[in-house]
């Protein structure tokens, strides 16, 4: 038998019913990219995943960009303004001695709605400096956020959070006889028209400025500053509660769910079959052994044994795997693959090899396993859903791997961070839809293979 | 009365089911206590024991420290002793074995049942209705849907509903059950405002039985419909090539052939030997079916086993993750037996052996 024949018919059911062709370019679709993610992806992913400081310049639950193709009223983009493009200049009061430091910062916001949060970072060179920041809207309202002593080093403003910002945005707004008896968050109230009756405020577009003065005695006192309008929309898929960016996590998850899914698959099925087959092959005790083995662990609490053991020692991914591949070296196929070898055992060509003097073993691994093959992948194919669904089954109970994002993680992220309850379908969505397309395309390049393997052979 | 075949058939199915039960348990203990955990709780709580009932002596108190230190110590280790702790590991492990196996499940370190015991055996044991009234109904359900569905699919094979049927069922079936939960949450309890979004009663629940019954089938709602919809496209599957595979036996052709009606036919040629297999299939399909209901009772909040598996690995509740895996092995030993005895039942071949 030569094992090239099998392939070839293999590929040839595949490739001639359309649910193979369809299953067979998702995947190498996905296979693709996972490549090209793992060359081409510039930082660690799985370092910086659960490192916070990575992602504070991304907006919070922002919806994915391309809702904007969709919507009237277009969804802001997290507007930075960086140190770079802010004018600085400084003069020097001689009579009183003092250094006054001037940053202007220009943007300007031409969105329908308002931006999520405002934050202000400041990097103070002195030891102690006064500041005064200023907001001026487009219709030329000018407000006082903040005024004060700030100490060296960094500085961050929560403009949107903060009791003191909002006191002092009041108190400018009076100024102008603009009273806002409506309690609104600083980031509205910034961006609106200055009537603030408005049921429905909507933001003024148009050039705004962020004016820093900071004054100090030392001439060689500095600030640099960064002005973050964190948008409500971020990137193609969005961003979860930790401000991180989603499509990220889809991306590396893919390659991690392909693997984890294959070589789960590969080696249990290929295991099975194996142990199936020499079970048929070899007979007599040993067969009665393997049997009885194989009843048993097809009633073993597999799942409840598997969180057990994730429980007591804390594992990752990798070494989860390889205790799945261990709890199912015995199963359904084992069982398959011994009633097939029964039946290609009383083919004459292995009478034929027995009486020409082959020896078992050459029987064996040259004659009937690779009767076995298409049967094997076609099973594989099968199981390989399984095993994806079953790492993001341990993350949702909360024993996946600690560090790497996977897409189950991130459902499970989503979970529990309530996205279901409050609506927020991007985080749950989309790795849910690759999970379920992956899952779909390998029971679909199954379902060609099946019909190459003999179904009637698939009862007990 | 039974026939001695059938005895013998049982007899040897219950012996290799109590094998299973015994090396599921004997596995998760060795797992568990390969780094000393089950040494450690066990330990502990004989500790909490003797200290807990010291206290309450009036004559406690009026002991200097080193005394109350020494004897506590002192019936620590007689404590030990007596429950075989000083012995070595393999010799332990046959201990805790028996104590699993009589469900001496010892005490939870977190989790109290609602009645406000400790006790692992108690509970579990006041969640297993929970589980066993949604799961038996969604197996049931489906079961039997499944079964119609594939009949009718049997009866015109290749027709237009058996293909888009068939594409369903194996998208479906790739797909588990607590993950059509989520997205059926988002659907039917967020966007749509149906269903509640997980739970078994409202709160406060109803003070009437009728009110009761009606709020826990409006909860029961969707992790049932989630459950079947998961599962009886597959089963549907199935039992249509099972029943194809039948229609085109010889004896059904023969019967065919003499001029029986359709519904005898159905009935006494097709059914009737497909229900062996059926049986099998089923006993495989529940088997991963009680411990996918893990997550998806996770998913729902549903008050069963599944959640307090989730509970129990969230606050790192070993004797309780630990007594559940014991009543899942038990579970499933179970399920399997009766399923076997329907098995000896409907099999004949099985009374005919030997």
């Amino acid at each position: 038998m030569n094992v090239p024949r099998e392939f070839q018919e293999m590929t040839n059911a595949i490739l001639r019913s359309k649910a193979g062709i369809f299953g067979l370019s998702i995947i190498i679709i996905m296979i693709i990219l996972s490549t090209l993610v793992l060359i081409y992806v510039p930082f660690n992913v799985a370092k910086e995943w659960n490192n916070p400081m990575f992602w504070q310049r991304n907006p919070r639950l922002a919806l994915p960009n391309w809702v904007n193709i969709f919507l009237e009223k277009k969804l802001p983009e997290t507007i930075i303004v960086a140190n770079e493009s802010f004018r600085k200049y400084s003069y020097y009061l001689e009579t009183a001695g003092l250094k006054y430091n001037v940053l202007e910062g220009k943007f300007s916001y031409e969105y329908q709605d308002f931006p999520s949060e405002l934050r202000l970072i400041l990097y103070v060179d002195a030891e102690r400096i006064l500041v005064e920041i200023k907001w001026l809207q487009p219709s030329g309202i000018n407000v006082t956020l903040w005024k004060g002593f700030l100490k060296g080093g960094l500085n961050s403003i929560y403009i949107s959070r903060e009791k003191e910002v909002y006191e002092y945005i009041e108190d400018s707004l009076k100024r102008f006889n603009i009273s806002s008896s409506m309690i609104m968050r600083p980031e509205i109230i910034l961006f609106m028209d200055n009537n603030p009756s408005h049921v429905n405020p909507t933001p003024v577009n148009g050039v705004y400025m962020l004016k820093i003065v900071s004054i100090s005695s030392n001439p060689m006192d500095n600030v640099d500053a960064e002005l973050i309008i964190y948008g409500k929309v971020f990137g193609l898929a969005g961003t979860d509660d930790k401000r991180r960016d989603i499509f990220v996590g889809l991306v590396w998850g893919a390659p991690i769910a392909l693997s984890f899914g294959l070589i789960a698959a590969l080696a249990t099925s290929f295991l099975q079959t194996f142990i199936g087959s020499l079970s048929a092959w070899y007979g007599g005790l040993i067969d009665e052994f393997i049997q009885r083995v194989t009843d048993v662990y097809m009633i073993l609490p597999f799942l409840p044994i598997l969180i057990t053991i994730s429980i007591v020692y804390r594992i990752d991914i990798w070494t989860l795997l390889f205790i799945v591949v261990g709890l199912s070296v015995f199963g359904g196929a084992t069982k398959t693959a011994r009633s097939m070898t029964l039946q290609i055992m009383t083919e004459q060509y292995i009478e034929a090899a027995i009486s020409y003097g082959a020896s078992r073993k050459r029987i064996l691994f040259l004659y009937i396993l690779p009767r076995l093959l298409p049967y094997t992948m076609a099973n594989m194919v099968l199981s390989v859903p399984s095993y994806v669904f079953l790492e993001a089954a341990l993350s949702v109970l909360g024993l996946g791997d600690p560090m790497m994002p996977t897409w189950g993680k991130i459902i499970s992220d989503a979970y529990s961070g309530g996205a279901v309850v409050h609506g927020l379908w991007w985080w749950i969505l989309l790795p849910s839809a690759l999970i379920i397309l992956t899952a779909i395309s390998f029971a679909f390049i199954g379902l060609a293979l099946d019909k190459v393997v003999n179904p009637r052979l698939r009862e007990r | 009365m039974l026939p001695l075949a059938m005895l013998k058939y049982l007899g040897k199915r219950m012996l290799l089911l109590f094998i299973t039960l015994v090396l599921a348990v004997y596995l998760t203990i060795i797992v568990a206590n390969a780094g000393g955990l089950i040494d450690n709780i066990l330990k502990s709580q004989i500790k909490y024991d003797i200290v807990s009932s010291l206290v309450r002596l009036p004559t406690w108190s009026e002991l200097t420290e080193e005394e109350q230190k020494r004897i506590i110590d002192e019936r620590f280790q007689m404590a030990i002793q007596a429950k075989g702790l000083d012995k070595p590991f393999i010799e332990r492990t046959f201990i805790y074995l028996i104590d699993a196996l009589t469900l001496r499940l010892g005490r939870a370190l977190f989790i109290t049942s609602a009645s406000g015991s400790k006790n692992v055996g108690d509970i579990i044991l006041e969640r297993l209705p929970q589980t066993v009234l949604l799961f038996t109904t969604g197996t049931i359900l489906y079961s039997i849907i499944g079964l119609i569905l594939g009949l009718y699919m049997a009866k015109h094979p290749g027709g237009f509903f058996d293909k888009a049927f068939s594409i369903f069922a194996i998208v479906t079936q790739v797909i588990p059950p607590w993950f059509f939960g989520i997205l059926f949450i988002m659907l039917f309890a967020y966007y749509l405002r149906l269903t509640p979004f997980g739970g078994m009663v409202s709160a406060p629940p109803p003070n009437n039985p009728i009110g009761y019954i009606l709020d826990v089938i409006y909860h029961m709602a969707l992790p049932l419909f989630a459950w079947i919809f998961s599962l009886f496209g597959a089963w549907a599957y199935i039992a249509r090539n099972l029943m194809v595979q039948i229609a085109e036996e010889d004896f059904v052709i023969a019967a065919k052939a003499k001029g029986l009606s359709e519904n005898i036919l159905m009935r006494r040629y097709v059914l009737r030997p497909s229900l062996p297999p059926v049986v099998t299939v089923i006993s495989l399909s529940l088997i991963s079916s009680w411990q996918g209901a893990i997550i998806t009772e996770t998913v729902f909040n549903w008050p069963g086993l599944g959640t307090l598996f989730f509970q129990a690995i969230s606050s790192l509740d070993a004797p309780v993750v630990i007594g559940l895996t014991v009543i899942y092995a038990y579970l499933l030993v179970i399920t399997v037996l009766i399923l076997d005895l329907i098995y000896s039942v409907l099999d004949p071949r099985i009374r005919a052996r030997r």
